[in-house]
């Protein structure tokens, strides 16, 4: 190895001391020359353009990955950088005993506190009900104090495809009143329970629509069909399982029965 | 000497010697050269002109909202900057922004970046609050002048479109059964499934209000959090290279970025409707 490399330097010495600069020699070729040392054998040549290659795609590939996280990632900080220097705030005593400044604040502060005074009057004095859908929770306010919480159940939001129609089961969002109160209810049956357990859907007169108990002791009525009542399934308080109302456990309702009036406010979340 | 030494490599005079035997290789050379340098180009370009995004947006904030209410307010000179008027300002414009929603039967959020509360409201009735753990916000939003900022955000903010890593309705579709034989009673629902609730609204007003849960992520969330945050990084960088293409500065869009418990984050996404509405007081 080591007399092989001393050939080498060799006839690179010789090159020199002869005074022919090969690489400046553009009619030399190097490749067709016979020396072992010039001409690799043709698989290590192979293997020489495979790699050359190679590295020429990952170079692109860096590229266009380091465009991407570039475009990606970094140039929205920059925006960030760019996005300038602290606004100057004043507070001189001069400017202070201006008429017009005193003016305008006075103004200011009169439109403040008549708002504050508006917001205020949103904020019911009377009983309301709040009920968190997500978490099934309910909160009983009384002369604004938190006066009863508890667990409730409310809309599954189950999707019931029939052929014809498809019934969404979700409990409405918003404000909303209490509309009716009814001790002992019955519950009429609508037509997606008798669709949802495959029954056929009898006229809407038919005593098998009327059924007495499944509703509790209490029902409040809020609107279109949607109510406040108790449940049999008290196992499922506290998930959401119902068809759109809201149900409570049985000391909760007639806690929440005696408490709200018609007209008492219910907020839905 | 040395340098001759390198230049009269065989292996290098080999590789010089093909080059100028095959055409082709030396085209990809030139071609990924070409390609490497267009790359570097396009970021210069495309960074300078993102860079430039912000000053535009708050020109534009400046001239439809700032100026606007400087003479529909009549101010006087100055006053603008004035610390006292400020504080007073900023609170008329969050009162008028809740006076606007409570009006409405509808849910809708206060967001309070000075007291670190959000809350969700119904007709001025607080029915949830939840602490802001943690809270960012655009540069131009706590720095950018605060009479435009607060002009611009004296009415409420709404909801445009959002990107969750969560369902809005968590719908489940039931197939009503032909007869009684097909009648399978509903499953029990799971209480305790977990996800990460990380959303994102954009407003009306370009502002984007990012949602993230304080909690740290769990094992295997990482990749749907990583692919929830490159969703919208695509969608925001897909409108910005529309923009640049044309040779237009792109839209620039403050965020407020905060940090809530995932439970909390979960009921505000889930209470506030499509198009609800959000008071922001700085």
């Amino acid at each position: 190895m080591e007399n092989e490399n001393d050939k080498n330097e060799g006839m690179l010495r010789e090159d020199e001391n002869t005074g022919v600069d090969r690489t400046l020699n553009d009619n030399t070729d190097i490749s067709s020359s016979k020396s072992p040392l010039t001409t690799p054998p043709m698989k290590e040549k192979g293997i020489s353009f495979l790699l050359r290659y190679l590295l020429m795609v990952f170079a692109l590939l860096l590229t266009f990955i380091l465009l991407f996280a570039f475009v990606l990632y970094l140039a929205p900080n920059l925006q960030e950088i760019s996005s300038g220097r602290k606004s100057k705030i004043s507070a001189s005593s001069e400017f202070k005993k201006d008429a017009d400044y005193k003016k305008q604040i006075v103004r200011m502060s009169k439109e403040i506190q008549r708002l504050s005074r508006k917001y205020s009057t949103y904020t019911s004095g009377q009983s309301y009900i709040v009920i968190n859908t997500t978490d099934n929770k309910f909160f009983l306010y009384k002369n604004k104090m938190l006066v009863r919480e508890g667990l409730c159940s409310s809309g599954a939001n189950k999707m019931l495809q029939t052929e014809k129609k498809t019934y969404l089961f979700k409990t409405p969002k918003g404000k909303f009143s209490i509309t009716g109160k009814r001790k002992h209810p019955y519950w009429h049956r609508s037509d997606w329970d008798f669709i949802e357990q495959g029954l056929p859907v009898p006229p809407k007169d038919h005593p098998s629509r009327w059924e007495e108990g499944v509703l509790g002791d209490y029902a409040l009525d809020l609107v279109d069909g949607y109510m406040i009542h108790g449940t049999i399934y008290k196992r499922l308080m506290g998930m959401p399982v119902t068809h759109g109302c809201v149900r409570l456990g049985d000391k909760d309702l007639e806690i929440v029965f005696n408490t709200l009036n018609i007209g008492s406010k219910v907020y839905i979340f | 000497m040395a340098l001759k030494y390198i230049y009269s490599d065989p292996e290098v005079l080999i590789m010089e010697a093909e080059t100028r035997k095959n055409p082709i290789h030396l085209f990809v050379i030139i071609l990924i050269s070409i390609v490497i340098l267009a790359a570097i180009a396009f970021a210069v370009y495309y960074g300078i002109m993102e860079m430039m995004s912000p000053s535009k947006k708050m020109a534009e904030i400046s001239a439809k909202y700032g100026s606007a209410n400087y003479e529909k307010l009549k101010l006087p000179k100055n006053i603008t900057s004035d610390s006292t008027f400020l504080s007073l300002f900023k609170e008329q414009a969050y009162l008028q922004s809740k006076v606007l929603m409570a009006e409405t039967d509808s849910v809708y959020l206060t967001l309070n970046m000075s007291e670190r509360m959000i809350n969700i409201e119904i007709s001025g009735i607080v029915v949830h609050s939840a602490p802001i753990n943690e809270i960012e916000a655009s540069k131009i939003i706590t720095n950018g002048d605060e009479f435009v900022i607060t002009s611009l955000l004296s009415s409420p903010l709404t909801i445009v479109s959002d990107t969750s890593s969560i369902a809005k309705i968590p719908i489940i579709l039931k197939i009503a059964p032909k007869d009684t034989s097909e009648f399978k009673p509903d499953a029990i629902p799971d209480t305790a499934f977990y996800e990460p609730v990380n959303y994102i609204f954009e407003t009306d007003r370009g502002i984007k209000i990012i949602v993230y849960q304080s909690e740290e992520i769990k094992h295997g969330d990482s990749k749907d959090l990583f692919l929830f945050d490159l969703r919208h990084r695509l969608i925001s960088t897909k409108a910005a290279l529309k923009e640049i293409a044309a040779f237009k500065v792109p839209e620039y869009q403050p965020y407020i970025k905060i940090k809530i418990p995932s439970a909390d984050a979960k009921i505000i996404y889930r209470a506030i409707p499509k198009h609800g509405q959000i008071a922001v007081f700085l």
